[in-house]
């Protein structure tokens, strides 16, 4: 398996991608940072502190835009400047896109840590359980490498596929209410209620963090359903565009 | 008028840009008022501000890509000044923000939001709209890339929102945050809102955009330094 | 031995043809020169040749087995230089080296060596540890040659890899493709300097407009297109030169005296040089020679009507 040993230089070449690290570490701790100063220890309406709530969102949020490592490395790779090169190699492109998606996935996965880490020591934000907070970390990360290479596959155009990433993360963001409040329409409440990742993970943990286990699991469940679509699209994308 | 002409072309060229640049401002139309009286204004013209400094990244951002191909080192030996090059660019950016400033204060007007001074509310996002760009060409100046440029700019955009009181109320934060607001154009901005809705002295109101006027005057001046390579 | 042969090639990008009915071999041991302006096919000739593209019609044998062409048995005898630098910019020079070993399936100390050699061969074991970012256009395509070279490969197929760099360090590639072939390395070297491929190739191929219209040594090619040679020989005195025996010499059409100079024209492929120069010496002392000959831009010239360097780019 060659293709997998590939695994460390991707991660190497990621950790060495200073504006990636910027964006997806730098930004969030200065915006949760920020977010924490200026909400204090206010408490929400349901008891938990406003800031824990706003800056589990924001973790999450930032997990949502986790996916365009991956399909930047997977474009470069696959479809630019190196396609040649690679596909000039005795091994199998297919399973080295799952390598550089399996790397994406890790390298957004220990960001979710650091950011996890770093609230909690320096915020004192509740998490709940972190095992349970590390494992729907897990999900919106794979979701989110996902979500972005079907983008990747399915325009031929990949500045269009990079749009697309932006309006998925923005978008959830937006649909969330967190820039503004939402109006109460039914269907973008049923959206919010099953479909929104960035909420199914909020509510998973949130769920946990008050002792509804299996609601927490349900959630967690819906974000599992949505991972096993978008890697049926990334398949059925990926057979037809894949060098 | 060449180098304007052309930059407007290239810009509407980009059938992204030409997209960005439309349904943003038409949205930001139909966006609710907030219930609880904070933003004073609906919320789009609220966060005009905020869309008007990406969209000037978005625009300015040719700019790098004249210094990353080497047009700007063809132009140094052309016979046109560096200051025909840039005023020429910063005039095809202001003539398409005006017509989106354009766009979102009378189909605000038509659609029956309540914008308090329509007028001075044109003006404000015109005097923004200048400071705006001069950040982002200051900001572009720095970058060699035009894509590290616009992605750490958005981040940027985020804080300078946060900070100067356009997604918060300047009041609701800590003492210390609430007194470096100032230092953000976007308190300027939030200030210039607060100023259209309650209306009190027109002395502040010249004051508000004379500060915005300023920012926009030393951020051209470090954005207008030629950078050849 | 051939260890790479390609029969009635066609590949088509919609409605153009890239490559037409296109045959080559490959020869071990050789440098074969793949010569052609831009947009002749020749990128696309090595996609089809490295199992990277498919090709709409023909037969391409590798290593004697047909149809072998995205085989991993075959591509790990196979090296391609491409065209673009295509390293990995974040990585150093020795990872960029170690990530193309370990995919090439090398382990362990045999593939610490093999990238301590690479490095070394290429001239870049000081800079091992810097990533290119910081090389010089030269030393980032001495590195692009590298990666291609760690897992030591039976064919080396070079695309253009001296594209805008400087004299020096084009040398420096140019020695290091003789010594891969003093070491037993098969290459494929395509290029559109003729001057290249007239220092370095065995054989030459001349493609244009996907069609391959000439192959030979770069004598053959000129012989063929050549119709006369001319050797004027500038002497101390004339009028000792034994004009009946030079006129006497196989192949000679002519000869002709202009006041010191000597001139004689021969058949093509005569190759009267020597034998004239040694007559004249007898006779007289020798104060300058010209023999006039077409390089592979005349070949070039002669084939097809246009320069080398006319085409458009290659539709790959």
């Amino acid at each position: 398996m060659k293709e997998l040993a590939t695994i460390r230089f991707i991660g190497i070449r990621m950790s060495r991608d200073f504006i990636t690290m910027i964006l997806l570490l730098g930004v969030p701790i200065i915006l949760i940072t920020v977010f924490s100063i200026i909400l204090g220890e206010v408490e929400g309406l349901s008891g938990t502190p406003i800031r824990d709530e706003t800056v589990v969102l924001l973790v999450l949020g930032f997990q949502l835009f986790g996916g365009a490592i991956t399909m930047n490395y997977v474009h470069q790779d696959l479809f630019a400047e190196r396609k040649n090169r690679l596909l000039s190699l005795p091994m199998n492109t297919t399973l080295y896109g799952f390598s550089i998606m399996l790397a994406g996935i890790i390298y957004s996965i220990l960001l979710g840590i650091i950011l996890i880490t770093y609230t909690t020591m320096v915020f004192d934000v509740n998490w709940g359980n972190f095992i349970w907070a590390l494992l729907v970390i897990t999900l919106m990360s794979s979701l989110s490498s996902i979500v972005c290479l079907v983008f990747t596959f399915s325009v031929k155009n990949f500045k269009i596929a990079e749009r697309l990433s932006e309006v998925y993360g923005v978008g959830m963001i937006l649909l969330a209410g967190l820039f503004f409040p939402m109006p109460d329409n039914a269907l973008i409440n049923m959206f919010n209620d099953y479909v929104n990742p960035l909420m199914l993970a909020y509510s998973s943990i949130d769920q946990v963090r008050s002792g509804g286990l299996s609601d927490g699991w349900l959630y967690a469940a819906l974000l599992s359903v949505l991972i096993l679509i978008a890697f049926g699209l990334l398949l059925l994308t990926g057979r037809r565009r894949m060098p | 008028m060449t180098i304007f002409r052309f930059a407007l072309k290239r810009i509407l060229r980009d059938k992204t840009n030409v997209l960005f640049l439309t349904l943003f401002p038409i949205a930001a139309i139909f966006l609710p008022t907030a219930e609880d009286g904070w933003p004073l204004l609906p919320l789009g013209y609220q966060y005009f501000g905020i869309l008007l400094l990406f969209v000037s990244i978005r625009l300015t951002s040719i700019m790098i890509e004249d210094r990353q191909k080497g047009v700007v080192k063809r132009l140094a030996a052309a016979p046109v000044s560096h200051f025909n090059y840039l005023w020429q660019n910063l005039l095809a950016f202001s003539v398409i923000m005006i017509i989106q400033i354009i766009i979102i204060i009378s189909g605000g007007y038509a659609y029956g939001h309540e914008l308090y001074e329509p007028w001075n509310l044109t003006i404000l996002y015109l005097v923004f709209m200048f400071t705006a760009i001069s950040i982002s060409l200051a900001w572009n100046s720095l970058y060699r890339s035009k894509e590290s440029s616009f992605l750490i700019f958005m981040a940027v955009i985020v804080l300078m929102a946060l900070l100067g009181g356009i997604l918060f109320p300047v009041e609701m934060m800590p003492v210390v945050f609430e007194r470096i607001a100032v230092i953000f154009p976007t308190y300027w901005l939030s200030e210039g809102i607060e100023w259209i809705v309650f209306g009190e002295d027109r002395g502040d109101f010249l004051f508000i955009n004379g500060v915005l006027l300023l920012y926009a005057l030393f951020f051209l001046i470090i954005g207008s330094i030629r950078r050849i390579s | 031995m051939t260890i790479a042969s390609i029969k009635g090639i066609v590949k088509r990008y919609k409605h153009q043809i890239a490559l037409d009915y296109v045959d080559l071999d490959i020869h071990e041991g050789e440098i074969l020169g793949l010569l052609g302006p831009n947009g002749a096919g020749k990128t696309t000739l090595i996609h089809c040749l490295m199992g990277i593209i498919p090709f709409d019609k023909g037969v391409i044998q590798l290593f004697g087995q047909e149809g072998a062409v995205f085989h991993h048995e075959n591509k790990k005898k196979m090296g391609l230089v491409t065209q673009e630098i295509t390293v990995f910019e974040e990585l150093t020079a020795k990872e960029n080296l170690e990530f193309f070993a370990g995919v090439y399936g090398l382990k362990g100390e045999e593939k610490k060596q093999r990238v301590k050699e690479a490095l070394e061969f290429v001239g870049l074991s000081s800079k091992a540890k810097q990533t290119p970012n910081k090389f010089s256009g030269g030393m980032k395509r001495r590195l692009n040659i590298a990666c291609a070279l760690t897992h030591r490969p039976k064919l080396l197929i070079m695309d253009e890899p001296t594209v805008g760099i400087d004299p020096q360090s084009r040398n420096h590639i140019l020695d290091a493709v003789r010594k891969l072939k003093e070491q037993g390395t098969t290459i494929l070297y395509t290029t559109h300097y003729m001057e290249e491929v007239q220092s370095i190739a065995t054989r030459v191929v001349i493609v244009d407009q996907g069609q391959v219209i000439s192959e030979g040594t770069v004598d053959e090619l000129i012989n063929n297109i050549q119709h006369e040679e001319k050797i004027l020989i500038d002497v101390n005195d004339a009028t000792m030169i034994p004009i009946d025996r030079l006129k006497s010499l196989e192949g000679v059409k002519q000869v002709q005296v202009n006041g010191s100079v000597i001139q004689i024209i021969s058949n093509a492929g005569a190759g009267n040089l020597d034998r004239a120069l040694s007559i004249v010496k007898e006779t007289s002392g020798v104060v300058g020679i010209q023999a006039e000959k077409p390089n592979l831009e005349d070949v070039f010239l002669t084939l097809t009507g246009k320069q080398l360097r006319d085409g458009e780019d290659d539709p790959s």
